[in-house]
């Protein structure tokens, strides 16, 4: 009996292929694999099973309770898409509700997701308020025609004009500049005054990139080409990438950290990052990040995160005073100095950008960054800008 | 060996027409298989009818990025197929001290998602004056990531088969090393290159931590293609590139398991037969155990070391609720893969027609697509319906890891005999009592098992849970990615430790399995 079974189990693992794959199910799902034939048995105590259910029930459910919205009148709720994602927006967020009464929610994405979902979502989205940071995306967002235009004498007041959309459709809120960070000890200060500088052969070997694909690397050459024009900013790109110590980094945090070590000379990188790094609790970053200096190139590329109100919104009048909110000179600082970034007018209150020193902008608009940044793109990879 | 003496039958062709309820099965399995595939569908019905005229061409870029994925793919396979198999012998063949512990370790690698590792090595490596960067780096942390695929196959096989002709050549004096080559390594190449194909897979999705070592490759291609570059066609162009790479690599794993057949008749033997090592060879063996686990655990642990001031822990209200949501999605989405992939295991063991086969296959083919085209594909046809972003986070996860999911099922069932399913049903059980008082009670460790695996898959999840949550729901992957993406590395800190706890704890679980085999 004991035979002839064994010779049928066979006989069916035969028929039914038992494949390496499965072979790898079966060690990986716990099934008896020897025979006596034929129990399965689990390996898992059952009682620890029923236990690690319950215990994860009681997680969950604690998560759903905490996390439930109430339900509220549509015009009480701003819903927004960020692609910001800091924790003292909330605190923000919460100052707002205290003095509209008016609630935030909040879905904090990459940025590039963020439009594509809102687009893909069309007059069915919920959300109110777009807010998403670099020029060439609040450009993308309003050729697809995301935002709707709003009237706001405080948004025009509140926000320069070179700063917002021109159809009044979106608002810079925060200012990202980028100057050039230098190791004093590897590349001499008096070397770089302006990107085209970046150029010079004296830097060969000694200048430090972000990738193509990084949305700053893409406006700064939006900005240097709608200034110089096409030539000239071929001829940079060519001088510039040949001096680019290889690879291109893939985030400014390791670069900066690069340049006070010594590794790169110069580097061009968001202002905030060093501010970030010079007030760290580790004492390793706050050393490294003294010997870097801050180089403001005239004039300085400026980046922006910027909000719209979305054209399919719920709740427009909700969305404009968040962005009026955000904006305003109290608590726009305040949405700036979350990350160490320029509120939209002046130079705010941040005692380490204070100490950077102030800078000329440069005079290219958000909306000309926006539409240059295709051309741009095209550029770089030419150049080959990895 | 030979079995045509005795044909086994197959259940459809024997069982009397117990009712008709078995048309609900089927109709069970089509819907699902119809679910699965809609995701897909939409996105190529999208791609083609495109509003937006764009030239068809992958371009320099595209072909970078293609060369990007091929590259990551060859180099993986090579070394985690060398190191899988290395280890898989050694600690199934040999003997030498401490064999047992390390070869538990070698499940530990699987807790750390590779874009946390590349994260963390990046970050260390800055402080040092390392660049951590480029194709190099990304292979080897690739293999870190993914070589326990190749372990856990090749080491069954090592340990499971091949006994007698082992014994047969050590009778005529071959040595440890021929023996290996001549004849465990010819009987184990099936499951390697199993192994193999599974961690290509792997691969081919990986979008983060190539991502951030700057090695271009089709996962992100797809994506800045569609969200940056706004050309959908181009972005299903590169799909159909990706999907024909996994393609290959099944076929290739077909052709390897069609030779493999023939290898699993052998009854195991219980004559002790390993090599005892010792001296150097045993010192040699226990560091190539140990190296990567240690350094699997090592890279996160130096960061953290190194991160330390920057700790700016989250508050515990916050950490509570992001891992609520996680564990809550998850065990939503395994509650729904295990039923979906218990109907479709089910409906192909009572109609095993080639229709239900196919159907059952392609519902499986989720696992082989990135989950960023995957959560598109759930955008682009959920976005207009208006349907809840819930719902559609829930059928993604399931559609991602039903093959996860379904694998030891399958596996499970083949080794239930029908003479079960003929007993139960002669006696006027429908498939539905059948599957109550037989099979269910014989897959209840598979299920849960395979569940746990489910699980902490959705747990480590990143895309689709990105593209799809609703408004403030973030869960531990969605927080550490973003404090990542925003190089702030302190504060990712908790969460990233988090997401290991709950990989540990499930890699932990598989050892009772491993331990069977020795």
């Amino acid at each position: 009996m004991e035979l002839q079974d064994g010779e049928r189990l066979r006989a069916w693992e035969a028929q039914n292929r038992v494949t390496p794959v499965s072979k790898f199910s079966a060690v990986a799902f716990g099934i008896r694999s020897s025979y006596p034939f034929p129990m399965i048995k689990s390996q898992f105590h059952p009682h620890v099973l029923h236990l690690g259910i319950a215990a994860a029930a009681t997680v969950s459910l604690l998560g759903g309770i905490t996390s439930a919205a109430l339900a509220q009148s549509r015009t009480q709720v701003v819903n927004v898409y960020s692609g910001r994602h800091y924790n003292t927006d909330k605190e923000l967020y919460a100052e707002f509700t205290r003095q509209t009464g008016i609630r935030v929610n909040l879905i904090e994405g990459k940025d590039d997701e963020m439009i594509e979902r809102l687009r893909r979502e069309g007059s069915k989205s919920l959300a109110d308020v777009l807010i998403t940071v670099d020029a060439a995306r609040l450009q993308r967002a309003k050729d697809l025609n995301l935002f709707r235009p709003i009237q706001s004498a405080a948004l025009n007041r509140d926000v320069p004009a070179n700063l917002r959309d021109p159809g009044s459709q979106w608002f810079a809120l925060t200012r990202r500049a980028r100057p050039v960070m230098v190791n004093p000890s590897n590349v001499n200060l008096g070397l770089i005054r302006s990107y085209g500088d970046l150029a010079r052969p004296e830097l060969r070997g000694k200048l430090c990139m972000r990738d193509r694909s990084s949305v700053y690397s893409q406006s700064l050459t939006a900005d240097v080409l709608q200034r110089a024009g096409r030539a000239t900013t071929e001829k940079w790109l060519k001088g510039m990438v040949a001096n680019v110590k290889q690879p291109f980094f893939t985030s400014d945090t390791p670069m900066l950290r690069a340049v006070g070590q010594g590794d790169c000379g110069a580097a061009v990188a968001n202002t905030y990052y060093l501010a970030r790094l010079l007030t760290s609790d580790n004492a390793a970053d706050q050393a490294n990040a003294k010997k870097v200096r801050v180089v403001w190139v005239k004039p300085t590329h400026v980046n922006v995160t910027g909000g719209g109100v979305t054209r399919h919104a719920d709740n427009p009048d909700g969305g404009r005073r968040l962005l009026e909110f955000l904006s305003s000179p109290t608590s726009g600082e305040g949405y700036a100095a979350a990350n160490n970034e320029y509120p939209a007018k002046g130079w705010g209150n941040n005692a380490t950008l204070r100490s950077f020193g102030t800078f000329t902008a440069s005079p290219v608009t958000i909306q000309q960054l926006g539409q240059r940044n295709r051309e741009a793109m095209q550029l770089m990879e030419q150049a080959g800008w990895k | 060996m030979e079995t045509s003496a005795h044909p086994p039958s197959t259940i459809a062709a024997v069982s009397p027409a117990v009712g008709h309820s078995r048309w609900a099965l089927s109709a069970a399995a089509c819907a699902i298989g119809i679910l699965a595939l809609l995701p897909l569908l939409a996105l190529f019905w999208d791609a083609v009818f495109a509003e937006q005229p764009s030239p068809l061409g992958l371009g320099y870029s595209g072909a970078e990025q293609i060369q990007g994925t091929l590259l990551l793919v060859l180099g993986e396979g090579i070394l985690g197929a060398v190191l899988g198999t290395a280890i898989g012998w050694v600690t199934a063949s040999c003997r030498f001290p401490g064999r047992r512990l390390l070869r538990r370790a070698q499940l530990v690698p699987m807790a750390f998602p590779a874009y946390l590792l590349a994260a963390s090595l990046i970050d260390w490596g800055s402080y040092q004056g390392l660049r951590i960067h480029g194709l190099g780096w990304a292979v080897l942390l690739l293999t870190l990531a993914n070589y326990s695929y190749v372990f856990l196959l090749s080491t069954e096989s090592f340990s499971a088969s091949g006994h007698r002709l082992l014994d047969a050549s050590r009778s005529l004096g071959v040595g440890p090393w021929a023996g290996f080559f001549r004849i465990c390594l010819p009987i184990a190449l099936p499951s390697i290159g199993a192994g193999v194909t599974l961690s290509a897979m792997e691969v081919v999705n990986e979008l983060g931590a190539v991502r951030l070592l700057g090695v271009p490759s089709l996962s992100a291609g797809i994506l800045d293609r569609w969200q940056v570059e706004g050309d959908p066609k181009g972005a299903a162009l590169l799909s159909l590139v990706a999907l024909a790479i996994v393609a290959v690599l099944i076929a290739a794993e077909r052709l390897l398991r069609r030779r493999s057949r023939r290898w699993n008749l052998e009854s195991p033997s219980r004559v002790e037969r390993a090599w005892g090592l010792r001296g150097w060879r045993a010192l040699l063996a226990q560091l190539l155990c140990l190296l990567p686990p240690l350094a699997a655990v090592t890279i996160p642990a130096l960061w953290i070391q190194q991160g330390w001031p920057n700790l700016q822990a989250e508050p515990l209200t916050e950490l509570v609720q992001l891992a609520g949501r996680s564990v809550s999605l998850a065990l939503a989405a395994t509650l729904i893969t295990a039923g979906a992939a218990l109907l479709l295991a089910i409906c192909v063991r009572w109609r095993p027609a080639a229709p239900v086969r196919l159907l059952s296959w392609v519902a499986g083919l989720g696992y082989a697509i990135p989950g960023s085209v995957l959560a598109l594909g759930l955008i682009v046809f959920g976005g207009p319906l208006g349907l809840s972003p819930l719902l559609l986070l829930v059928w993604g996860y399931g559609d991602r890891f039903l093959t996860v999911g379904k694998q030891g099922l399958d596996a499970a069932l083949e080794r239930i005999p029908p003479s079960m399913d003929e007993t139960a049903t002669s006696l006027g059980w429908s498939w539905l009592g059948v599957l109550r008082r037989v099979h269910l009670p014989l897959l209840r460790g598979p299920l849960l098992v395979g569940g746990l695996l489910v699980f902490v898959d959705v747990v480590k999840e990143l895309p689709i849970t990105l593209a799809l949550r609703p408004f403030d729901f973030d869960t531990l992957a969605v927080r550490v990615f973003q404090y990542a993406s925003d190089e702030r590395v302190g504060a990712a800190m908790g969460p990233a430790v988090l997401i290991m706890l709950f990989g540990l704890a499930a890699s932990l679980a598989l050892v009772p399995s491993l331990e069977r085999h020795d």
